[in-house]
């Protein structure tokens, strides 16, 4: 039960090479304890905090960047606890790119008073954590842990800035959602621990395998992605999802649909991934765990796409076209084969530089006009052209228009769901059938969202501008340099996604990196 | 003789009584406590699956869990107490502002007995000071000390 003197040895002795591999985490935790502490100190509170945690960012962000380009992986870490593969290093860099983009979008767009500003940043940082844990995390007590540290600050964002209400609300609405949220999961866990003995995800896998499918097995491990599934929000726990992106201000909202999605993505790849790994013939498993999760993913996507229809609030708008495409990626994991792992890596990182970039956007249309509707965007484009294009550019990718990003990963995804079926086994017919009929409704779904995206850069470009400004609801930015900064992030985000939408080979590769993990 | 079941059909019930408490209530500090009491519920699963592998893996988990229950409160508890502070009550169906364009917002046909105020209770209260105070001065957003 308790370590023997030998243990404690070789525990010593991986410490070492545990903490280099960590690096990039505590790099992160030294930002959030010097960001802390420094209103303690004499002229404290006049150090630029935005620039400082943008700083630790960075340093973390070139830790992992060293770590993919370097190409030996640890495996194992901290005694087992967590895992640095390629999978979970490629997974890093992603997050802390994301991150790195919402503080310098925070930076641009000025979201907070500069006396919570270093409150701000400690929370993003803290949830980054968080999420860099999570798809590390190898047993099951350290994916609890991350999911909550992922997610206990994320519930405090979404409040910011403090004094708006609906943001209150937001917050409101996400913390008590979130909580029972992670009762189920953890319910889910104890029975997986309970029925195993044990947490540690390799053993874990290992005896499911041999144990079949029974029912506290199926009852552990379906509560257990509900409550990734609430992180992810596909369909029957995705109520909180447009409250909280319209109640939250768009920067927030924009880090919530790209990296926290991201995560919990990559959670369930692991999760389902492993336990393909070890090829048991006797269940089969895209028959009985794939085709299931694809049903879901099927009414995730359309429940998104269709609830968007209607809206009017630009942010409401894309968190519906967030839960939409939840459901494509949902779908490619479903797939759980050696070419959808690949593609659904891509789509994951083209996400988070298009829906981010579509958020970016939105901030810039409620510091230009102070509202967040339909109304604020009529006839931009001959007031300001430039967002305007920019926004445009976002909107098609999310829709998934050639040449940009949105079309290549799509294009995999689709693909890789259509190999599923021709790869099916003659004597599962069901399965064949089962796979091409979501792929027609993938396709069918991506019509109609052609609708709501199209209906907002139709607002944009061929509506008239309404005769003087729209009233605005909230204070407008008025000296113009703050503007400019969100516009060139703007327009690099842009240049991002036009760029990997024509050349694929950078993005394809990291995706074969992260994916040789478990392949 | 008691033996695993009955403190898994313990931690059920506990489970289940809070998930329906947290979908049936509308005070926000009961709805949160019916969370924290999923989350006992759960604990109590953990500990009995430890003692029933012989390992301590299971009461570490309860450790963790306490843990962590105890930073989600103190958040939620963070946040009730601005949306208190906004809306003078705790009543949740106040907080619909946030919804669907084109859905009125639903008519509370019963609410919640208003509560009591008592200024009289906050008269001549007056909190020690805690170090010098900041003086804000909004224009520079700076604060100095």
């Amino acid at each position: 039960m308790f370590p023997t003197p030998a243990q404690l040895e070789a525990l010593n002795w991986s410490l070492g090479s545990s903490l280099l591999q960590f690096l990039p985490e505590i790099a992160l935790c030294l930002g959030i304890v010097t960001l802390l502490l420094l209103r303690m100190l004499p002229k404290g509170e006049q150090v630029a905090t935005g620039i400082l945690a943008l700083a630790f960012v960075l340093v973390a962000g070139v830790a992992a960047a060293l770590q993919v380009m370097g190409g030996t992986y640890a495996g194992s870490i901290f005694q087992g606890m967590l895992t640095a593969d390629a999978f979970a290093t490629v997974f890093r860099l992603v997050l802390l790119c994301g991150t790195l983009l919402v503080m310098v979008l925070i930076q641009a767009s000025r979201l907070s008073e500069p006396w919570e500003a270093a409150d701000l940043q400690v929370l993003l940082l803290g949830s980054t954590l968080g999420m860099l844990l999570m798809v590390q995390a190898q047993h099951l007590l350290m994916l609890f842990i991350a999911v909550e540290m992922a997610g206990v600050p994320a519930y405090a964002l979404a409040a910011f800035p403090k004094q708006r209400s609906v943001g209150s609300e937001a917050a409101l609405k996400f913390a008590v959602f979130g909580a029972a949220a992670s009762g189920v999961m953890l319910y889910g866990i104890s029975l997986l621990t309970a029925t195993f003995g044990t947490g540690y995800l390799p053993n874990l896998v290992n005896a499911i395998a041999q144990r079949g499918l029974d029912l506290p097995v199926l009852a552990g491990l379906t509560l257990l992605l509900l409550g990734l599934g609430f992180k992810l929000s596909i369909v029957p726990v995705h109520f909180w999802c447009p409250d909280v992106f319209e109640g939250s201000a768009a920067e927030i909202a924009g880090f919530l649909a790209t990296a926290s999605k991201l995560a919990a993505a990559a959670l369930f790849l692991r999760l389902l991934h492993s336990l393909q790994a070890l090829q048991i013939e006797a269940w089969n498993l895209p028959l009985t765990v794939g085709l299931p999760l694809g049903i879901i993913a099927a009414l995730t996507m359309t429940v998104g796409n269709l609830a968007a229809f209607g809206q009017s609030n630009l942010q409401r708008l894309l968190a519906y076209s967030t839960i939409a495409h939840a459901g494509y990626i949902l779908l490619g994991i479903a797939v759980i084969s050696s070419t959808s792992l690949p593609a659904v890596l891509f789509y994951l990182v083209a996400y988070l530089f298009m829906n981010f970039g579509a958020f970016a956007a939105v901030t810039w249309v409620r510091q230009a006009t102070g509202r967040v509707d339909l109304e604020a965007v009529r006839g931009l484009v001959f007031r300001h052209p430039a967002p305007a294009v920019l926004f445009t550019v976002f909107l098609a990718s999310l829709l998934g228009l050639p040449p940009l990003v949105g079309f290549a990963a799509k294009f995999q995804l689709f693909q890789a769901v259509y190999q599923a079926g021709q790869a099916a086994p003659p004597e599962w017919p069901a399965l064949k059938m089962g796979w091409w009929t979501l792929l027609a409704i993938a396709l069918l779904n991506t019509v109609l969202s052609a609708y709501y995206y199209l209906r907002v850069v139709r607002r944009m470009m061929l509506d008239e501008p309404p005769v003087g400004e729209p009233a605005a609801l909230a204070p407008v930015a008025s000296s113009p340099e703050r503007l400019g900064g969100l516009l060139v992030l703007l327009l690099l985000l842009g240049v991002l996604v036009v760029l990997s939408g024509i050349y694929w080979h950078p993005l394809l590769l990291l995706s074969q990196i992260a994916a040789q993990t478990f392949i | 003789m008691i033996g695993l079941w009955h403190f898994l059909a313990v931690g059920a019930v506990l489970f289940g009584l809070g998930l329906t408490g947290l979908l049936t209530r509308r005070n926000l500090i009961t709805m949160f406590l019916c969370a924290e009491l999923m989350v006992q519920g759960v604990a109590l699963n953990f500990a009995a699956f430890g003692r029933l592998h012989g390992q301590l893996e299971g009461q570490l988990f309860v450790i963790f869990l306490v843990a962590v229950a105890a930073a989600e409160a103190a958040i939620a508890l963070g946040l009730f107490l601005t949306v208190y502070r906004q809306a003078r009550s705790l009543d949740v169906s106040l907080w619909q502002q946030v919804r669907e364009d084109g859905v009125e917002a639903t008519v509370d046909t019963e609410p919640l007995p208003a509560e009591r105020s008592r200024p009289d209770l906050l008269e001549g209260v007056q909190l020690p000071p805690a170090g010098r105070r900041p003086r804000f001065q909004p224009e520079e957003g700076v604060i100095r000390v």
